[in-house]
Order: C-alpha cells, then structure tokens, then sequence
C-alpha cells in the first residue's frame, strides 16, 4: 500500500466568522497551500468535507464550496463528514492515481440553527423524530446507562470538562475559553438529564485544511511529514433501542485502525489521543472502547490524571470537542491537533512528552452510531 | 397484516439560517442602495466579477481591486419560467437572465421585465440574445438584490 | 489507469413511484439485487459507499445512519460521497478508489432518491447561493433552458432544427424505455406530442424533460484477484473523469460546457480513447433534458460543437446507430437524482456483460457512462470494458 504522509495544515478559529463561508473557506484553503509552497493549479485533487442543506442552509454544498476549496475545473469530490473526506483522500493516493490532494472541511455553526435541530433530521420521520430523538437525547440516556452499569459519578463526568476547557486556554485555535471547576459543571442548569449545560458541546464554525501527499512527493512540500498509519471505521444499527449503546462499534474501529498500525497494545503505543467527545462522559466510553483503559474503568482513568496535558496518555490537549465543536469539521480538527502534537508544534497546549504516535478519533449519529479511528505516526 | 394500502405521512422541514454575507458582498449591497453596480477585478487574469468576489476561483488569489461597472449590458442567455413550485420567490411568468454588463467578465444572474410576460411568442420579440437591456431601479432600497427591479430592453 | 478493479454485480429497484415502500425499503431492494447478481453475501462487503442528492429531497439529514441496516452493513466502514447530480458518478469513482487504494477487496456502492416525498425543485432552487441568484431560479430547467439558449446563439444553430433534433431525442428514448424493466416513464409518444407538449421554460416542454422518480441501484466493486474467483464476466473500470466548474452560472461558458469537456477527456486519456465515436460501443449519457443531451455529444467528442442536432436527425445515437446512446431510456425516463448517475453506471456494465437483455447493444464491449451536477457546474465520467 502506497504510503501517505500530511503535508501541511491550515485551521480557523471557532468564533463567529464574519466572512460569507465562502471567503471563509477561501482563506483557509489557501493557507495550507501557502504553507507548502503550493499553487492552486499543482495539487492533483481537491476533496471537500461538508454537510449539505442542515449545515448550511445550502442544497448540494459542493457546489457552493468548489470555490473556495480551489477546485475549479480539478478532479475532485466531497463526503459528508470530514474524516470521510481525509481518508477517501488518503485512498486517492493510495491508489497511485494521485500525488497531492488538498482536503478542506468547512462549517459555519454560527449560521446554522442549534446542534440538535440539525442532529433532529436524523432522526426518521415516523418514529424517532416524534418522540423527540436528536444527539443530545440519545447521549442523556447512554449517559445513565453509563452511570448505572458502571457506577461512573457525575464528577467523574464534570472532570473531562475541567479538563478540557482548562487545556483549551492554551489552544489559540478554541472556540471556548473559560476557566470551570467542577462545581460550575455540576451547578449548571441540566439540559437533558442528566446532561447538564457544560458538558454539551457549542457549536462552533470551523474551516479545516490539510494537504496530503504521497511518500514521493511529501519531501519537497515539507521536513516534517506525518504519516498515516491506521483507519479504521465502523456504523452501528439505526435505532438506538437496536443497540448496547455502552458496546457500540468504536471497538470495531479502533481494532481495524490498530491492526493497520500494527498497534497491540494501545495503551503503551499511542503517546496522545484526539477524542471526539461532544458530551463529557463520551470521552470516558471512547477511552474505553479504544482500549485506552479497561471496561468500566473510564471513571478511574480521568481521576487518575493520565490523560491530563501532564499525563502519560494526555487526551484531548486541544481542549477537545467540547471547547471547539464546529460539527462537520470537528473530526479533521481531530486529526490536524493529533498532527500537530507528532510535529511538536501545538504551541503552548503542547504536551510534556515525546509524541511518536498520536490518535483521532471522530463521531456522529445517536449516541456515536458511526466512528472513525485515524492512527498518525511522525 | 396491513389490509389498506401503505400510508403517506405528511411533514414539513422548516429550518432558520442566519448567513454572514461577509465584507465584498455587503459593499456590493450597499452600494446598490446609491444605484450602482460594483465589481471587483483579478489583478492576475484581469477579469471583472460582478457580484464582486473576495477571490478569483481559478487564479485563487485576493481581489481587492473595485471598479464600478455599467448599468447596461448584454443578454447572454435568458429563460421565461413558467413552472410553480413551493417557496417560489417571484410571481410566475417571468424571465431569468445572465447579463453581462459593460466592463463586467461575467453574467449577471437577474429578470428582464417591464412589459406584459403573459405570451411567450410576444415575449421572444421583445427578449433576445446578443440584445441589450438596462437596469431599472426599485424605488424603495431594502440592501437586496432586488433594489435591481429588473432589466428592460433598450430599444 | 492504476490497479486494475472490476465490477461484478449491480441491483436497481422498479424504479417510478414507489407509494409501497419506504426510502429504507427501497434502498434494501436495490442492495439485495446486487447481491444476488454478483452471487455473494453481506457479509463478504469491505466497506460502504451511500449517497443522495441534497437532503432536503426527503427531509432527513445524513441518510447513512437511517440506512445502516437497509445497506446489511452494520459493524463496516462507510462513506458518505456526494455532489448534488453527479453523486452516482462520484459514488462509482470512490467505490473505484477504496478498492485500488488496497483498503478494501470488495466495496458496495449505493446510490438512492425518493423524489416523491418532497419538492424536487423547490429542493434544487436551494442550491443556488441565497444571496445572488437564488431569487431568480427555477430549479433546474431554467438554467437548462438558459444553457441551450446560449448554446443555439453560440452555434448559430436553426430554432426549428434544434427543436425537432430535440422531439427526436425524446421519442427514441421513451421508446428505448419499453425495453428497460426498470424504467419509470413508459409511454409511446411522437415528435408531434413532444412539440406541442406543455412548455415549462420556453422553448423545453414537457416531454423534453425528465420525471420526478424513487429508486435506487446498487454496484459491487471487486479487486482483479477477488474478481477473478467470484465472477465470470465482470466490467473492469479503463477510465474516470470529474469536473467542476465555478458556484455563479454566469461564470464559465456553458454552451461550450468545460467540465463536461474536461472530465471527458480526463477519462478518455486514462482509458487510451482517442476516437470516441469509434471506440465507444454505447454511452449511457446522464440526459434530463433532450437539448442538453446534445450538447453532451458534443463535449464528448461524439460529434463537431454545433452539429449535435444534425448527427441525431441522422441517427447516430439511436438504437442500430453508430453510437447508440441510452438505450435504457436514460435519465430522461427515470431520475431519481441520487441514483441516476449510478444508475447509467450499472447499465453500460449490463451492456458490456451481454446482461442488458432487450436494451442490448449486439456485442457491446466498451461503454461510457456519465452523471452532471449542480447548477450545470459538474460533470462525471466513467467507461468500463469487458476486458481487463
């Protein structure tokens, strides 16, 4: 298999833009060609990430983002979800079809109505969307579920945010920048019980972009590539009620992410993970799920302090999906902060070790019906 | 088992946005207000870009070059819609049109109007391509795209 | 062209209004037909690709949740592609990468639309930028008639003679749609009801334009070895091209269409074509509306730019012609958006597998087929073979 490497990366910030999201894009795209000495007209493939109408008011959004993507008249595509859109890049030049493509994901959270109102068109029309079914519904109740089987205490929950939002400080690239204890988690008004207001995600904008590159071709765009070195990915049945929401398909991800890596034991290997954790105790079930701790000890993980910035296995240092959530783009985000740690240029959130292997990790639908894992080694 | 046919379920998707328009475009809008097209010009390929853009597509460079294009031009194509649909922004009959209007690169996505639209056989003797049609202002300015009323034919 | 990849089975619903089932439903049927042609089960499926045209068709978000279980492939890796009309094109394009990047052996590619459900236009006016032109939109026959306007005055091209070019290309594919099981539109209609149809957007008319449709196609893409051991006859894919043009209509030149030019020959460079017209065996060109088919032609190289409506008053591109085109009725009989693309796929693999039954083009060996997207902004290529 024909070995591909990240070549360089441009972010937004999560704050409001006020730019039209096609300048938006523009900027961005634009910035991680800069980077690698790229034009427009030399990359070979553009590949978009970006959700249409209910992230954007848009029908069809490629034909908005083409562009601001930079890809007029180039071979190019789009998937609907941004570590979609990394690895069917990846796979394009894999393939030896391609050298370089340049992957953009773009989403304007400040224009779009609120999280769930989108994550409610999910939900089919007869029989979940009437109930009231959305994300936040779904993870209210694999959050007790969670609790129950577990005996996870909320604490243990409100402390992924304390962490969190505490390491976003450092992340100049955060949506949410404020100091919480766990006392302001848990004093926060309950959204969904017993979700409470801090430990849901904002939404957020959020343009992504990462120029990719074969082996043959990474040497001349930059000295520090970083390679891919496992994908795995996994969707779970429709309906919740289908489900163990606490035995979801995370574990089929991560064990074909790690296979590809040639990963055996995860917990010794990965020096850094990216989590997608759009609901705080979510980050302590992925732990677990990917075989960062063992089964029902998410709990015992996060007091431990392993996965502080100053942890053996820090998890989340950018702060996470809970201080940056722009939805479509939150998985590249993932990947670009995972890449970032390996380069040893995260800035001031970055960790106290070396990084040699780093974990991404993205999710969507009820309750994280479909993960993806993205291993990256420097 | 079902003995009636399957059923039809009625829903409606009704879903707010509130779309930043950016820099380029509110100057386009408010300058429409004092009646007047602008564009903005690639230095690289040199062309004119009306509605203005930030960057050129294929040049993928800034533009911030603006030059105030005429209220005149030239139909490249047009198209009478004649077919209804829900959300339908303008009254059916009406013409859609590209304009290229002088000094400007590209068409202008706009109507031509101000005669009855109701025939078609009269309304192709009134609309052609390569012919030229000028702007008519609305007389109220709400910073859209409609402060354009339309383009009429010049005789 | 790199690693070589087969196709070695498709599936399509009944397609038309299908009140007797729901989207999943009918994503399902599409799902199980291929299986059963290309004789294999879920579980031997790698990996997933599903797609749709714009969300708002159906009123529900991120499909590829809803049809977990409908695709058999819960515990896979999936993908979600798209790209507005020319998803079925780019749906067969990631199918093609998955399996030549190594990733996987055997991918699943799944294409669907339930038009009925909601305002196909009403849908496609919102993809037009809210701020510019979606005002003075109408979904996608105005820009279609607007592109055929352009290209007539362009080419100096006779009114009459493209108006009769055009009932022609109509009438041989509702005709062509009799022999396709398939096909939604099966009505006989002659140049005369075409001219004197309803007009929608002067001068296209009813019958110059397609139906609303619901369905669904399935295509199982394979490796050279995998391939080799499941499959007697499969297509092997010899070229691909996509293309997209600038978001605003009035930018690129649509009478001369790049991206249609451009991803064609894209894909003929990677499949050694030299002479389309020649070469090819039969195109299954993505055609909603009768005088763009015409221009198709022309970017494809099928005939000189301006002479489209000539080289049908001859008979080119019909069934017995030097190239016939659509025989399957083509999109004009059947749209159901998601899938059409994907749908024009599996049809020119049937025609050069001898699987197409009465839409058969004797001994057809290399085909091309073709989706486009967008406001007239994308264009999609793929040409398969029956040899490696």
């Amino acid at each position: 298999m024909r070995r591909v490497a990240i070549a360089s990366m441009a972010q937004s910030s999560g704050g409001e833009s006020r730019d039209s999201l096609m300048d938006f894009t523009f900027r961005v795209a634009k910035e991680a060609l800069d980077k690698a000495g790229m034009t427009r007209d030399e990359v070979g493939c553009i590949m978009i990430g970006s959700s249409d109408i209910f992230h954007s008011g848009l029908s069809c959004s490629n034909s908005f983002d083409w562009d601001g993507t930079g890809a007029f008249l180039k071979e190019g595509s789009r998937a609907e979800e941004s570590i979609f859109a990394f690895i069917y890049a990846c796979m394009r030049i894999m393939s030896g079809q391609f050298d370089t493509v340049l992957v953009t994901s773009l989403v304007k959270g400040s224009e779009n109505p609120d999280n769930d109102a989108c994550t409610s068109f999910f939900a089919d029309p007869f029989y979940l969307r009437p109930v009231g079914m959305n994300e936040t519904t779904a993870a209210a109740m694999q959050m007790r579920e969670y609790m129950w089987r577990y005996s996870i205490t909320e604490e243990q929950c409100a402390k992924v945010v304390e962490k969190n939002l505490g390491n976003a400080l450092y992340n100049p690239y955060a949506h949410i920048k404020k100091k919480v204890t766990i006392d302001d988690v848990l004093s926060s008004p309950t959204i969904s019980d017993p979700l409470k207001v801090l430990e849901c995600a904002p939404k957020s904008d959020g343009v992504v972009s990462v120029l990719l590159a074969s082996e043959e071709k990474v040497g001349e765009l930059t000295n520090r590539p970083v390679w891919l070195k496992g994908y795995g990915c996994s969707i779970d049945h429709f309906y919740p009620g289908d489900r163990d929401l606490l035995d979801g398909e995370l574990k089929t991800a991560a064990a074909a992410a790690y296979k590809m890596a040639g990963i055996t034991d995860p917990k010794k290997e990965i020096d850094v993970a990216e989590i997608c954790e759009p609901y705080a105790f979510q980050e302590l079930l992925w732990c677990e799920q990917l075989g960062l701790c063992g089964e029902g000890e998410g709990g015992t993980l996060i007091d431990s302090g392993v996965t502080r910035m100053n942890g053996t296995l820090p998890v989340n240092p950018s702060g996470g999906v809970l201080a940056m959530n722009p939805y479509v783009s939150r998985g590249l985000y993932r990947i670009v902060e995972a890449a970032l740690q390996i380069r040893g240029r995260a800035g001031e959130h970055q960790v106290d070790k070396d990084v040699k292997t780093a974990l991404a990790h993205g999710t969507q639908g009820f309750a994280g019906q479909c993960h993806s894992v993205v291993i990256l080694e420097g | 088992m079902a003995k009636e046919e399957p059923r039809e379920f009625k829903a409606e998707v009704v879903v707010p946005y509130e779309l930043a328009v950016g820099r380029t475009w509110t100057t386009f809008y408010d300058t429409l207000k004092e009646e007047k097209i602008l564009g903005t010009k690639c230095r690289k390929c040199g062309r004119v870009f009306v509605p203005p853009r930030t960057f050129c597509p294929r040049c993928f460079e800034e533009m911030d070059e603006w030059v105030e294009v005429a209220q005149e031009g030239v139909v490249e194509t047009w198209a009478l819609i004649n077919m209804p649909f829900y959300g339908q922004q303008l009254e059916i009959p009406f013409v859609s049109a590209q304009i290229r209007l002088d000094g400007s690169d590209t068409g202008f996505t706009h109507r031509i109007g101000g005669f009855d639209l109701k025939d078609f056989e009269t309304v192709r003797t009134r609309v052609k391509l390569g012919s030229r049609v000028r702007t008519v202002w609305s007389k109220e300015k709400k910073g859209g795209i409609l402060d354009i009323d339309y383009f009429e034919p010049v005789k | 062209m790199g690693k070589p990849v087969a196709i070695i089975g498709t599936g399509q619903t009944n397609h038309g209004r299908r009140r007797d089932v729901s989207y999943p439903e009918l994503v399902r049927e599409a799902v199980v037909a291929a299986f059963e042609d290309a004789g294999i089960t879920p579980q031997d499926i790698d990996g997933v690709v599903s797609g749709t045209m714009p969300s708002m068709m159906e009123g529900i978000s991120l499909t590829h949740f809803y049809f977990a279980d409908a695709l058999c492939q819960v515990g896979k890796p999936i993908l979600k592609v798209e790209t507005c009309g020319s998803t079925g094109q780019s749906l067969g394009h990631c199918g093609y990468y998955w399996v030549a990047s190594g990733m996987g052996d055997i991918v699943l590619v799944v294409g669907h639309e339930k038009m009925h459900e909601g305002d196909s236009q009403a849908t496609m006016t919102t993809v037009f930028d809210p701020f510019f032109q979606q005002t003075f939109a109408a979904g996608a026959p105005g820009i279609f008639t607007m592109q055929c306007m352009e290209w007539m005055y362009r080419f100096n091209i006779d009114e009459q003679k493209a108006r009769e070019a055009a009932a022609l290309v109509s009438v041989s594919n509702h005709d062509n749609a009799f022999d396709n099981p398939y096909a939604h539109i099966k009505i006989r209609v002659t140049v005369d009801d075409v001219k004197s149809a309803k007009v929608i957007t002067y001068p296209v008319r009813l019958l110059d334009v397609c139906p609303n449709s619901d369905g669904a196609c399935a295509v199982i893409f394979a490796s050279e070895e995998k391939a080799k051991k499941i499959c007697k006859k499969p297509a092997w894919i010899k070229g691909m091209g996509f293309r997209g043009e600038e978001f605003f209509f009035g930018e690129s030149d649509k009478s001369v269409w790049p991206s249609a030019t451009e991803a064609a020959k894209e894909a003929y460079n990677m499949a050694g074509i030299r002479d389309p017209l020649k070469e090819l065996d039969v195109a299954e060109v993505y055609n909603p509306f009768t005088y763009q088919e015409m221009i198709f032609y022309e970017c494809f190289g099928f005939c000189p730019r301006g002479e489209g409506p000539d080289y049908v008053l001859k008979g080119t591109f019909k069934k017995g012609g030097k190239l016939p085109c659509d025989p399957s009725g083509g999109t004009l009989c059947t749209n159901p958006i998601g899938a059409t693309g994907l749908i024009r796929l599996a049809e020119s693999v049937l025609q050069v597998t001898g699987k197409a039954g009465d839409r058969q083009v004797e001994g057809a060996k290399l085909a091309l087929s073709h989706a486009m997207g967008g406001t007239d902004q994308f264009n999609g290529i793929t040409i398969v073979s029956s040899e490696l």
